[in-house]
């Protein structure tokens, strides 16, 4: 009845893992932290590199694609696109370790 | 001169292996890790691997190890106005 082993929905047999479908406020606060974070290591980056007079590729196409904290949509920020799912979008807290990658684009057309 | 003060915020616990060999390389073996290297392309390519994961600023100096300890060193609260070894010479 009580203890570790006891009998639940998730334990006994089955998945039933309850992710909820959407972030709370809390979630999306910390994760545009940590955008702004990212944002600021790569202008960090480029910032030291030029006052050295020095560029880098990867830095550049950086750049060029990916939209900062600020530029990007809601929509962005809190979801993303995939194939399997109704109307293509799911809460990006159902990526993989979706705390320590950078996913901020979506393919094109959607 | 100025250089990459590189902490290691995240652990890389659970990542790719070759994000793992980027910290290993930039010798960020374990969480709250500082280094210092010399601002440069090569560097700066790597801490774009692992940007998720590190805090890193620019500064004009590097750190030892020592100086990073003693910088934590809380203020003793006294100083030393004279030394009783000194006082035993003049006598």
């Amino acid at each position: 009845m009580f203890g570790p082993f006891r009998l639940t929905n998730p334990l006994s047999g089955g998945l039933l893992w309850k992710i909820p479908w959407r972030l709370s406020s809390h979630q999306k606060y910390r994760h545009r932290n940590r955008l702004r974070a990212v944002d600021s290591v790569v202008s960090t980056l480029d910032r030291a590199l030029a006052r050295q007079g020095e560029s880098m590729k990867k830095m550049d196409r950086w750049k060029v694609e990916m939209p900062t904290e600020q530029e990007m949509l809601p929509k962005d920020k809190y979801t993303v696109f995939d194939r399997k799912v109704k109307r293509y979008r799911k809460g990006i807290h159902k990526v993989p370790k979706w705390t320590k990658v950078s996913q901020r684009l979506n393919p094109p057309g959607f | 001169m100025s250089y990459f003060r590189i902490t290691l915020m995240r652990s890389g616990i659970g990542l790719p292996e070759k994000t793992q060999g980027v910290l290993k390389a930039l010798g960020l073996r374990k969480r709250m890790t500082t280094v210092y290297y010399p601002v440069s392309q090569s560097v700066a390519g790597q801490i774009m691997r692992i940007k998720e994961l590190v805090d890193v600023k620019e500064v004009k100096h590097a750190m030892t190890k020592d100086q990073m300890r003693a910088a934590r060193r809380p203020d003793p609260g006294y100083y030393v106005e004279r030394r009783g070894v000194e006082e035993m010479k003049e006598l």
